[in-house]
């Protein structure tokens, strides 16, 4: 009896929400990889990805159908655009479009956070955030007072070339909204094509840790990390004053019905225990709980080690959410986690790269040992992205080894 | 003064340290001495970043704190420093992120090693270039990007086309492990900038 479709994605769902809710699922969730290799295994480079959207649904469609994962984030692409989702906070049905800036939206704003292929980088390089300093260090005090007016009226002119003038930014901003229209349809086609083929819609919104906007998008994060131990008052007032747009700029993903929130994590591990317990933590924790209150768990990816500030995570109440780690050791923090958070992540992208599909078998089976007892854990890459080159056998052993041993 | 100096510089105090060593020179100091301070106050923060006891951003403070004291002391010494060997570093083709090469190229030199920077986003050919040129005793690569890893091992290929084989090779960057290492054919690997200089001490065979 083969399943239809819509039975597969409901199954591969449940399997999600069981272990985000600390149950043991019917087999451990696999959330794939995506990356350099699904334009590569469609035969086109990442500038045909990344501008003409046709092409993308069709890589991704050959990709998913070839490497069944449960999920992944093989979607349109696009890097990190949260300043902007804040600069709209005030207006929900345009901020909710700003979470990821795409290569035609990146020509049409002229920044200079952003390297695209065949743009400023070659045809096949990955798109690149690069971030930078938008904003001076006198500065922090016009941020605090008002971060939202301040962002959206003096910080964006400076990032990007086409609002430098009002009559740039009229026309920059219509055309904008022109393109977001465009790729829309091409996003609801990969959810037409992910349907057709078992996956489900994961109800995924975003959020985003306050320090991190600070370093990403506004002072660079070399400065910010002096900025800390030069103004340290001034830093945290400002990140203080970041919560509110941050979760006014969440809530937005509930318009859509998301049921979690995806933050990815920058400067956890650049900061000792002392200053991410002052600096970040706090004010992270904040927008967790508020947005926990609002129904919606939120999904963490630890960038980087994070085992210097494991213990905090269990501040949070039981079942808040998921801990996606990148280089923390993942059996280390299961332990610890146990019962209270679920816990993603496992799969070194080395091992995928250059290890065989043997070793690759053979390393989730002891880590699946270890870790899947008592539910609550989803095998992940480490970090999803998996270059061009990857041998294809080494991904088929990824999901293969999952069938065995998950 | 060299201790209350060394002191200042390990426990992060930016303004009291560059105050005390610019006061230090104006007085008629030895910029030599200077200097020695300044390293092996650069490596305690490396020990002290392996053993856990700081973090990322101190490593950052402490390659600014160090950089700022140089800009003012090196013009100020005579003749050629000994050097521990010379370095070519780069972020390898394809990767445009900087920060993890600079904290490096900060920590190496202030442990004695020339290093000659190469940029980011750096094509093969001018890995093997610059290494033809400079005959280095290493050469760095760095990538903080999964794409990086198929560029690095491009470039270690190309080197050993080149015939280049003199110079020991280390990897270093947030994605890299044993595994990359051994898919990219370098002779070491690092994701932190302090071991990184360890290693590289080491494969000068000093004591790291």
């Amino acid at each position: 009896m083969t399943k239809s479709p819509k039975e597969l994605a409901e199954e591969r769902l449940a399997r999600f929400e069981a272990a985000a809710n600390l149950e043991e699922p019917d087999k451990v969730p696999l959330w794939g990889l995506s990356g350099d290799i699904i334009p590569a295994c469609y035969g086109i480079t990442q500038y045909e990805f990344n501008y003409d959207y046709e092409k993308a649904v069709r890589a991704i469609e050959k990709f998913i159908k070839d490497f069944p994962f449960d999920f992944s984030m093989a979607g349109l692409s696009g890097l990190e655009g949260r300043i902007f989702s804040i600069a709209f906070s005030e207006f929900p049905d345009l901020s909710v479009n700003l979470g990821m800036i795409s290569g035609p939206m990146h020509d049409i704003l002229g920044d200079k956070y952003y390297r695209f292929p065949g743009r400023e980088i070659e045809e096949n390089a990955s798109p690149q955030f690069i971030g930078g300093t938008f904003m001076e260090a006198d500065e922090y005090d016009k941020l605090i007072e008002d971060p939202v007016g301040f962002i959206s009226e003096t910080v964006l002119k400076r990032v990007c070339r086409n609002l430098a003038t009002p009559r740039q930014a009229m026309a920059t901003w219509v055309r904008l909204g022109v393109e977001i229209k465009r790729s829309a349809y091409f996003a609801g086609e990969i959810g037409r094509v992910s349907a057709q083929l078992g996956f489900p819609a994961l109800p995924l919104g975003w959020g985003y840790a306050p320090l991190d906007i600070i370093g990403d998008f506004l002072r660079g994060i070399e400065t910010v990390v002096l900025d800390i131990h030069r103004y340290p008052e001034k830093v945290k007032k400002a990140t203080e004053a970041l919560v509110e747009p941050i979760i006014n700029y969440a809530l937005t993903s509930k318009m859509i019905g998301a049921k979690y929130a995806f933050f990815p994590l920058h400067l956890n591990e650049y900061l000792s225990p002392k200053l991410y317990n002052e600096f970040y933590w706090p004010y992270l924790k904040k927008i967790i709980l508020r947005l926990l209150d609002e129904g919606i768990k939120s999904f963490l990816f630890f960038e980087g080690q994070h085992e210097a500030h494991l213990e905090t995570i269990l501040e949070l109440p039981k079942g808040w959410g998921i801990a996606y780690f990148e280089k923390t050791d993942i059996i280390k923090a299961k332990k610890l986690l146990q019962g209270h958070t679920c816990v993603m992540g496992g799969i070194p992208m080395g091992l995928v790269t250059g290890g065989t599909p043997a070793e690759i078998q053979e390393y989730i089976k002891k880590l699946l040992e270890e870790v899947k007892p008592g539910g609550g854990f989803i095998l992940a890459p480490g970090v999803g992205t998996a270059p061009a080159d990857t041998p294809l056998k080494n991904i088929s052993a990824v999901i293969e080894a999952v069938e065995k041993y998950g | 003064m060299q201790e209350e100096l060394f002191n200042k510089i390990v426990d992060m105090d930016e303004e009291g340290s560059i105050k005390m060593a610019r006061e230090y020179l104006e007085s008629g100091g030895d910029p030599q001495k200077l200097l020695e301070v300044c390293r092996n106050a650069m490596g305690v923060i490396g020990d002290k970043f392996e053993k856990g006891e700081y973090f990322l951003s101190e490593l950052i403070l402490g390659g600014e704190i160090f950089g700022n004291i140089m800009k003012f002391t090196l013009p100020l010494i005579k003749g050629d420093t000994k050097k521990l060997g010379k370095i070519v570093l780069g972020t390898v083709k394809d990767d445009i992120h900087n920060i993890g090469k600079d904290i490096f190229k900060a920590f190496a030199e202030a442990a004695g090693f020339e290093v000659v920077d190469i940029g980011v986003n750096t094509p093969v050919e001018k890995f093997v270039e610059a290494a033809k040129t400079h005959k280095p005793d290493i050469v760095g690569m760095s990538c903080l990007i999964t794409a990086g890893l198929s560029s690095m091992k491009k470039t270690v290929e190309a080197l050993k086309a080149a015939g280049i084989t003199n110079a020991k090779i280390i990897i270093g960057g947030g994605r890299v492990d044993e595994e990359v290492k051994q898919f990219v054919g370098a002779d070491a690997w690092a994701d932190d900038a302090a071991k990184g200089v360890r290693l590289c001490k080491e494969l000068m065979g000093v004591e790291g």
